[in-house]
């Protein structure tokens, strides 16, 4: 037990108890499978798959992926100036640095659909009011990572830049971003990936593109369409997840 | 050209200052270098020379500018016109060599001509020139990651001369370097600093470098000044007072600790 102290033994009690306490909390009951039948009969409706909407489903997955792009790349822009202000070591003034994060993680506590939600009642249904949703909760999420990675970046470069005489906050701009820009691209396009999980939710709620599709396909039974949404939806995340690793080896 | 009077540096959170007191005055034309151990005040007496870290009592004098007094302006035309090589050479990372040399020039330029990268032909010639003078011609185009110690060294030194300096400062440059290429690169130093005329200092560990290559040897301990003179003066007895002691003392605290 050479590993393990007497403190670790009680962090693994105190985890086994939480384990415990949450699926009572969540019914957690694998014996439920015994009706395992009627997810097969369920699922077995799902096929065989009807093409026949297929291209009015492609142009709803472009209004989707075009949603989940512009949300998170409007997101992106807004946090990088942001991220400057909210990272302790760029920061103008300390309390400046320490108001930003708070506004920065209050904004990333309000999911997107309540951003969703209040913006359609003043902009009416449709895709736009999911874009400001994912812009925003992007805002929040990418102005946190961004900031600690500026927080991380190697000091050196800043001080040589000071030492040519450069302006301090062009000094800061100068050194810390060719630094932090391969990772600030990973990030956006797995933030990019996650809008369009969310543009499914907020279409959910009258958002549009392939969501609002799936959604209303499924509360009308048309399972053999449900098949289809689902499968362009996993080939769009696929396609973004590639693109971003391919664009992120370039970049590096 | 450059002069520190009463000039002390304490950090916050410690109750030793790293400089305490130290008068000093250096002119044009010396080849300076900066002995003491790890902790003695080497680097902060280094970075006070162009403001880097500011004086917590007493002053630094810029060719007659008190370093704490002036403004921001008046603060990056000094730095300007001092040229600065570091240990870890802090180039900015993912740029080209003949990129990181033109970083050389951000303080005499507009920042937005700066950001966008907008050099004039003859901004451009003068960088392949110093990066000719380092014998980097062969790797401009090369990222500066991929380079050697050695190699990055030279790209710092490029970037620091293509800021035309007057003063040349040093903190231990070959301190990551192995012997050999230390060597190289004090021989480009000093080169440099004959066809220049410049004022140069440098913070060096190696004792016998800095004879070789100073006209003039500063020996510091524990933010005093112990030695200042001819490179053919610091004596074997100087070495030790610099040198041993404290480290015995050192080496006894760490044991003691177990």
């Amino acid at each position: 037990m050479a590993w393990f102290k007497k403190r670790s033994l009680l962090t693994f009690t105190v985890l086994i108890l939480l384990v415990y306490a949450s699926m009572r909390l969540t019914e957690f009951d694998l014996s439920k499978f015994k009706d395992f039948r009627n997810m097969i009969d369920f699922l077995s409706g799902w096929f065989p798959v009807d093409w026949s909407l297929l291209p009015d489903m492609l142009r709803d997955s472009l209004d989707t992926l075009a949603m989940a792009f512009l949300g998170s790349f409007l997101g992106l822009l807004i946090a990088l100036p942001i991220s400057f202000i909210a990272a302790r070591n760029t920061s103008p003034y300390r309390s400046l640095f320490h108001f930003m994060r708070v506004a920065l993680s209050f904004i990333r506590s309000i999911p997107e659909i309540v951003f969703g939600l209040v913006l359609l009642t003043a902009l009416g249904l449709g895709p736009f009011p999911a874009v400001l949703a994912i812009m925003f909760h992007n805002i929040g999420v990418l102005g946190k990572l961004i900031s600690e990675l500026i927080e991380a970046a190697d000091e050196g470069p800043q001080e040589a830049m000071k030492a040519v005489g450069a302006k301090n906050w062009f000094a800061f701009l100068f050194s810390v971003l060719p630094q932090i820009w391969p990772n600030v691209l990973s990030h956006y396009f797995y933030r990019f990936e996650v809008a369009i999980r969310t543009s499914l939710i907020l279409g959910f709620i009258g958002g549009g593109g392939i969501g609002q599709r799936l959604f209303n396909d499924f509360k009308t039974f048309n399972y053999s369409s449900v098949s289809l949404d689902v499968l362009l939806i996993m080939l769009m995340v696929i396609a973004v997840d590639f693109y971003g690793s391919y664009v992120r080896s370039k970049v590096i | 050209m450059l002069k520190a009077e009463n000039l002390s540096v304490i950090y916050p959170g410690s109750d030793k200052p790293a400089l305490s007191n130290v008068d000093l005055s250096f002119e044009q034309g010396e080849f300076v270098c900066v002995l003491g151990q790890s902790g003695a005040g080497k680097s902060t007496l280094i970075r006070c020379m162009n403001g880097l870290q500011k004086a917590t009592e007493g002053e630094m004098f810029w060719d007659g500018s008190p370093l704490s007094k002036i403004d921001d302006k008046q603060l990056r035309t000094v730095r300007k016109e001092t040229g600065m090589i570091f240990q870890h050479f802090n180039l900015v990372p993912r740029l080209s060599v003949f990129q990181n040399v033109l970083t050389g020039l951000f303080g005499s330029r507009n920042n937005f001509r700066n950001a966008f990268g907008l050099f004039s032909d003859e901004e451009k010639e003068m960088a392949r020139q110093v990066i000719g003078n380092v014998g980097l011609e062969n790797e401009i185009g090369r990222r500066v990651e991929n380079l050697s110690g050695g190699q990055k060294q030279r790209v710092g030194i490029a970037r620091a001369l293509l800021q035309q300096p007057k003063v040349f400062l040093g903190d231990e440059p070959v301190a990551s370097l192995d012997p050999g290429t230390a060597a190289h690169i004090f021989n480009l130093l000093q080169e440099i600093h004959f066809s220049h005329n410049l004022l140069t200092i440098i913070n060096v560990h190696d004792v016998n470098l800095a004879k070789h290559y100073a006209t003039r040897v500063l020996a510091l301990k524990e933010g005093k000044v112990i030695f200042d003179g001819k490179p053919e003066e610091f004596t074997d007895e100087y070495y030790h007072l610099t040198y041993n002691s404290a480290q015995k003392k050192q080496q006894f605290s760490v044991v003691s600790k177990r």
